[in-house]
């Protein structure tokens, strides 16, 4: 960019005044800042031996867990759309017939990558079953990529870790799966 | 001439014509949402979605609008005949149609295949009230009910009867129908009759919600993640127009494309469900090089110099031309081997047969020829070779020792050739196989190549009607494995990629029954007989 | 060859101990630079293998194993003697510094030994000379390594700092020049005992001429808020950018040195290097208790004064470029002007009638200096400009680009 560019906005300095010219003041007040620092409280948390304290556990986006439902079972119905919503593309799922009479579809495998996952908590507002989960753990790490891809086993041990501290978020929470369809289960009919 | 108006816009319709009110407003560009009528399947009215205000129009100017509304589907519409389709009372009658299916209707959208693609769903947010009067919690899962072919969610039908329809008038089959009264109308099959037959697969298109389900695609993807490329079917000479999904290089199903011409709404289950191959691990990939017990993997880089060398210094050719092929491939192949021994013998490849031809009462025919290409590559061997060889005819001269190299190109599915037929090829100094699957003369080749599926090619096909489609390439071929028409094109010497409009210009300028194929080709094909006499 | 003994003890001492306080130093700034912020800084590494931690005192341990076995990289489109040399340079500049630093003398008490002077090069009359010639051997090293580096950023640091080092050379020099000229001597053991032996420091009797050593001393060693040759944010690091591994270590250290030799040339020009009132005694040989009191003030005093370097590091923004020249121009060399002709107006006409009147000499001077101070500094004030407009002279430019169109 040239200087006589006409886009170039000039902006006058600020006239200083007296106090201004003399620096004692300017002086005066930086060091003030940084001495009223140097003795005032520290903010770091000693991560190891302290933690954050999350102030809602329900709103932080850390870990991604799957719910179990009432029965222990995978509560994910393999719909998609957390696959769908996600912006990163980290999430992975294998659909499949559920193995139980009273499920239609479950998840053969689901896979988050979680190094891939910006934990932006878009599959937790896309999921209609209130599945999948972003729980309050912040501190994830691991030794290799491979580690870092989350199954549906390592997702639902996250479960199993974090539900008495965090129980599950929905009010409906087993509308899915313990069906409210009055005539559900003709499934099992025989085959002709 | 007749003139309608529709929503205050005036179209002309011919005399021959007989339009219901759904096809007059398309014309008008106006959209009439309907459920139950299908245009390749008689008008039962049932769904009542498509209601609109009628009326007609004497010669004075004055309008008569009916008293009540009326189903579009079963509307013929006259000289002066008068529809509005917009206004609140018809939209009024489409929010209270919406809300009546869906009261019994679950709302298991997150695991229903149709999601997505569901006109129940779409319906809803076009025409159907924002906030919904019912207040329980509606249920998540639909009870399932195997038909035979296909499976059927009894809850989530909405009783169109496209599906009875279509076993009734098209295939001809009646395994469907409605069982029960009222509320209890159910669709159903008689105990020990289960829908069974080679177009069954369609009424899953024709249903348009997800009531019944394709037990092949069933939970296999969600509809959005994939791409629906046009494509040309490649399992019987019928060339059937069909719509190729796809999910990253990968086909998840394959469902019919509208053509009148062809196939109208329709496909067999045969080309349906014709996609696994192409998949199949056991493909033939990459290019190798055989001499006496050695195997060597080639690169494909400098490949076709080779290929070109070798065959200039084998003496005597031949070329089998797979009625697989596009007209583009052979054209290639024909010209190219033809251009290294002028006196080569080109030869059509065997052409597989089933059966007899089956027709159905709708008008739709599965060819007992089970390849798309035939009668194209047939006259491309005409005009290049002067007359078509056949299959048995080229072994016997590979027997006898009248060639010493020769171009095989595939594409079959496996099993086409049998270890008697491949062991008479050992005598050549040169082969080259390009083919889909190994095979026993795959396996004798001195150059052995993989070759494309027929959703990876692009190229033209004629179908047993003489009519020419052209398609494009829906995924890329799996690695390590050119398209036939690319290595065809570099060993012609062209510089540049494969392309296949160019080609298919120029054989239709060289041979004359090509002709018409000079100008555009409709996305339904051109028929190359009845543009000949014209 | 006693002698060279006693030098090679008192070398390996100084080296030693410099090198210590260089990289316990780094520890010091990082959690001073941590407190101001809120923070806690380095304070988990202890004694290596163990869970000990001693308030992160083995960090310097980790950060110079961390120096020595990180790659050292060249890159490919260096001038490899120069960018070689450069550091060394740099760094050896900035440790003979220190040969001339007194710390006083002591008399052990032995029978036969004379009183042994506290310093590398005992009774150098050039002292105060010799370290600031060799100071301004670093201007070598950066520039060396600026341009040895290829790099534009470099290039930009290094020609940034030589302005920088050259031009705060001269208020420097100037205030140098009023404590030589009080003092008489360009000793630096004289100029301590000057100090001590009335118990005026130099800076209660020249504090202008302290102010204006004192910017020009943050100027010399680099650091905010004239840190501009090294602006991370605008030159991702100066001249050391393309430096890395121990080469990179030794221009940091070779910093540390020159901010810790501003720090001493403070203490001794100004703050009466090891004297402190009632604690140290006067005279300039002291038996060895009271010499190791005398290190322990003079030490404590430079901590002091680093310390001021670390916390002014957060204290005040970086000048902009045109802003640092104009304060060495047009600022800090008229006021060190001021106080070099008030010390010699003093010392040549006012010393003389004031030891007649028996008034104490030395307060008198002090409230003088300080009196100068005020009225130089509020002279700056009136003539400092309220608002500079910065902006480039476009006929100028438009005058330039047309005759450059013509041709």
């Amino acid at each position: 960019m040239k200087s006589d560019d006409k886009s170039i906005k000039w902006v006058e300095e600020p006239p200083l005044g007296l106090a201004g010219r003399s620096y004692v003041p300017l002086l005066v007040g930086g060091i003030t800042t940084t001495l009223k620092h140097l003795a005032g409280p520290k903010m770091t948390v000693e991560s190891p031996e302290q933690r954050h304290a999350i102030v809602d556990p329900l709103g932080y986006r850390g870990v991604h867990r799957l719910n179990r439902d009432a029965q222990g079972r995978v509560k994910c119905v393999a719909c998609f759309l957390c696959a769908t919503a996600c912006p990163a593309h980290c999430i992975d799922i294998v659909a499949a017939e559920s193995p139980w009479p009273d499920r239609e579809k479950y998840p053969e495998s689901f896979t988050i990558d979680e190094l891939r996952c910006i934990f932006c908590g878009m599959c937790e507002e896309a999921c209609p079953v209130d599945a999948i989960e972003l729980t309050s753990l912040y501190d994830l790490s691991g030794k290799s990529r491979e580690e870092m891809i989350f199954d549906k086993a390592k997702l639902l041990s996250v479960y199993d870790q974090t539900k008495d501290a965090e129980p599950m978020r929905s009010a409906q929470a087993d509308r899915a799966t313990d069906s409210a369809c009055p005539d559900s289960g003709e499934r099992g009919e025989e085959p002709i | 001439m007749a003139t309608v108006l529709i929503d205050g816009t005036e179209i002309e319709i011919g005399d021959g014509e007989r339009l219901n009110a759904i096809e007059a407003a398309a014309r008008a560009g106006v959209s009439i949402p309907y459920y139950c009528w299908h245009p390749g399947l008689s008008v039962v009215g049932s769904c009542r979605m498509c209601l609109v205000e009628a009326g007609t129009r004497d010669a004075a100017g004055r309008i008569q609008m009916g008293p009540k509304l009326v189903p579009a589907c079963n509307t013929l519409v006259r000289d002066g005949t008068v529809l509005v389709t917009q206004s609140e009372k018809v939209q009024q009658a489409r929010a209270m149609v919406e809300e009546g299916l869906l009261l019994r209707h679950p709302i298991d959208c997150p695991i229903c295949d149709k999601a997505g693609e569901c006109l129940l769903q779409d319906y809803y947010f076009e025409y159907g009230q924002a906030d919904g009067r019912r207040a329980d919690i509606r249920p998540f899962t639909s009870r399932r009910r195997d038909l035979g072919d296909v499976a059927l969610f009894v809850d989530r039908c909405i009783l169109c009867t496209r599906c009875v329809r279509f076993v009734r008038e098209v295939s001809g089959t009646n395994e469907l129908l409605v069982s029960g009264r009222a509320t209890g109308e159910e669709i159903d099959v008689f105990p020990g009759f289960p829908l069974a037959n080679k177009l069954s697969g369609n009424v899953v298109d024709l249903c348009p919600v997800g009531a019944l389900a394709d037990k092949d695609f069933l939970y296999r993807q969600r509809v959005w993640f994939m791409r629906s490329h046009p494509g040309v079917c490649t399992r019987c000479a019928s060339g059937c127009s069909i719509w190729i999904d796809e999910n990253q290089d990968r086909i998840h199903r394959i469902r019919p494309r509208e053509n009148p011409h062809v196939n109208r709404w329709w496909i067999c289950n045969d080309g349906r469900y014709d996609y696994p191959h192409v998949h199949n691990p056991a493909r033939l990939v990459g290019a190798r090089q055989r001499k006496g017990g050695d195997t060597r993997e080639l690169d494909f880089t400098g490949l076709a110099g080779q290929l070109r060398a070798a065959l200039r210094q084998a003496g005597r050719l031949g070329a089998v031309l797979s009625p697989f092929l596009t007209l583009q491939e052979a054209y290639l192949l024909a010209g190219t081997i033809r251009q290294l021994d002028p006196q080569a013998l080109l030869a059509l490849g065997p052409v597989p047969l089933a059966g007899e031809d089956e027709r159905y009462p709708g008008g739709f025919t599965i060819s007992k020829e089970k390849c798309p290409n035939r009668f194209g590559v047939e006259r491309i061997l005409g005009r290049m070779a002067g007359g078509v060889i056949r299959f048995d005819h080229f072994v016997e001269q590979v027997a006898q020792g009248a060639i010493a190299g020769a171009w095989v190109s595939g594409g079959y599915r496996q099993g086409w050739i049998d270890e008697a037929t491949a062991a008479k090829f050992e005598q050549l100094r040169l082969l080259v196989v390009q083919d889909l699957f190994p095979s026993p003369l795959s396996q004798r080749a001195t150059y052995e190549l993989g070759g494309a599926a027929f959703a990876e090619r692009d190229g033209s096909y004629v179908n047993r009607q003489h009519r020419l489609q052209s398609v494009a390439w829906a995924i890329r071929p799996p690695a390590g494995v050119r398209t036939e028409g690319s290595i065809l094109w570099e060993l012609a010497g062209r510089a540049g990629l494969y392309d296949a409009a160019a080609t298919l210009r120029e054989l239709a300028a060289e041979i004359p029954f090509f002709h018409p194929a000079l100008g555009t080709i409709p996305e339904t094909g051109l028929d190359l007989l009845v543009n000949q006499i014209a | 060859m006693y002698l060279v003994i006693e030098s090679l003890i008192k070398i390996g001492v100084i080296i030693g101990g410099l090198m210590g306080a260089a990289a316990y130093l780094v520890l010091v700034e990082r959690r001073v630079a941590a407190w101001i912020q809120d923070r806690r800084g380095p304070n988990r590494v202890g004694i290596p293998l163990t869970e000990i931690r001693l308030f992160g005192l083995g960090q310097p341990i980790a950060d110079g194993v961390k120096f020595i076995f990180k790659e050292e990289f060249v890159p490919g489109h260096v001038d490899r003697l120069l960018y070689v040399a450069a550091p060394m340079v740099m760094f050896v500049a900035a440790t003979v510094l220190f040969a001339a630093i007194p710390f006083g003398t002591v008399d052990l008490g032995i029978a036969g030994w004379a009183p042994i002077n506290l310093v590398v090069v005992p009774g150098l009359d050039v002292g105060i000379i010799y370290i600031v010639a060799v100071s301004s051997i670093a201007v070598y090293g950066v520039l060396l390594g600026s341009w040895a580096s290829n790099n534009k950023y470099a290039f930009f640091g290094g020609v940034r700092s030589a302005a920088q080092l050259i031009s705060y050379e001269i208020p420097l020099g100037v205030a140098i020049l009023g404590v030589v000229l009080a003092s008489g001597s360009l000793r630096l053991e004289a100029i301590v005992e000057a100090q001590a032996e009335t118990g005026v420091w130099n800076v209660l009797t020249q504090p202008l001429g302290f102010l204006v050593f004192l910017v020009a001393s943050f100027a010399e060693s680099g650091r905010l808020p004239f840190d501009l040759a090294e602006s991370e944010q605008e030159l991702v690091g100066g001249f050391h950018t393309e430096y890395s591994g121990i080469k990179l270590m030794m221009y940091l250290v070779a910093e540390y040195l020159h901010m810790i030799a501003g720090s001493f040339l403070i203490v001794l020009l100004f703050l009466g290097g090891w004297h402190f009132w009632g604690l140290t005694g006067d005279g300039p040989v002291a038996g060895i208790g009271v010499a190791l009191v005398r290190i322990a003030v003079f030490l404590a005093k430079v901590l002091a004064v680093i310390l001021f370097f670390m916390i002014a590091r957060w204290s005040w923004p970086r000048f902009r470029f045109d802003q640092l020249m104009g304060l060495a121009w047009k600022v800090m060399l008229p006021l060190g002007l001021v106080n070099l002709v008030g010390v010699a107006v003093w010392i040549e006409y006012l010393r003389a009638p004031l030891a007649v009147s028996g008034l104490p000499e030395r307060l008198v001077m002090a409230a003088a200096g300080w009196l100068l101070l005020g009225v130089a500094w509020l002279a700056a004030m009136a003539a400092a400009p309220s608002a500079r407009d910065n902006r480039p002279d476009l006929s100028l430019v438009a005058r330039y680009r047309d005759s450059r169109e013509a041709r």
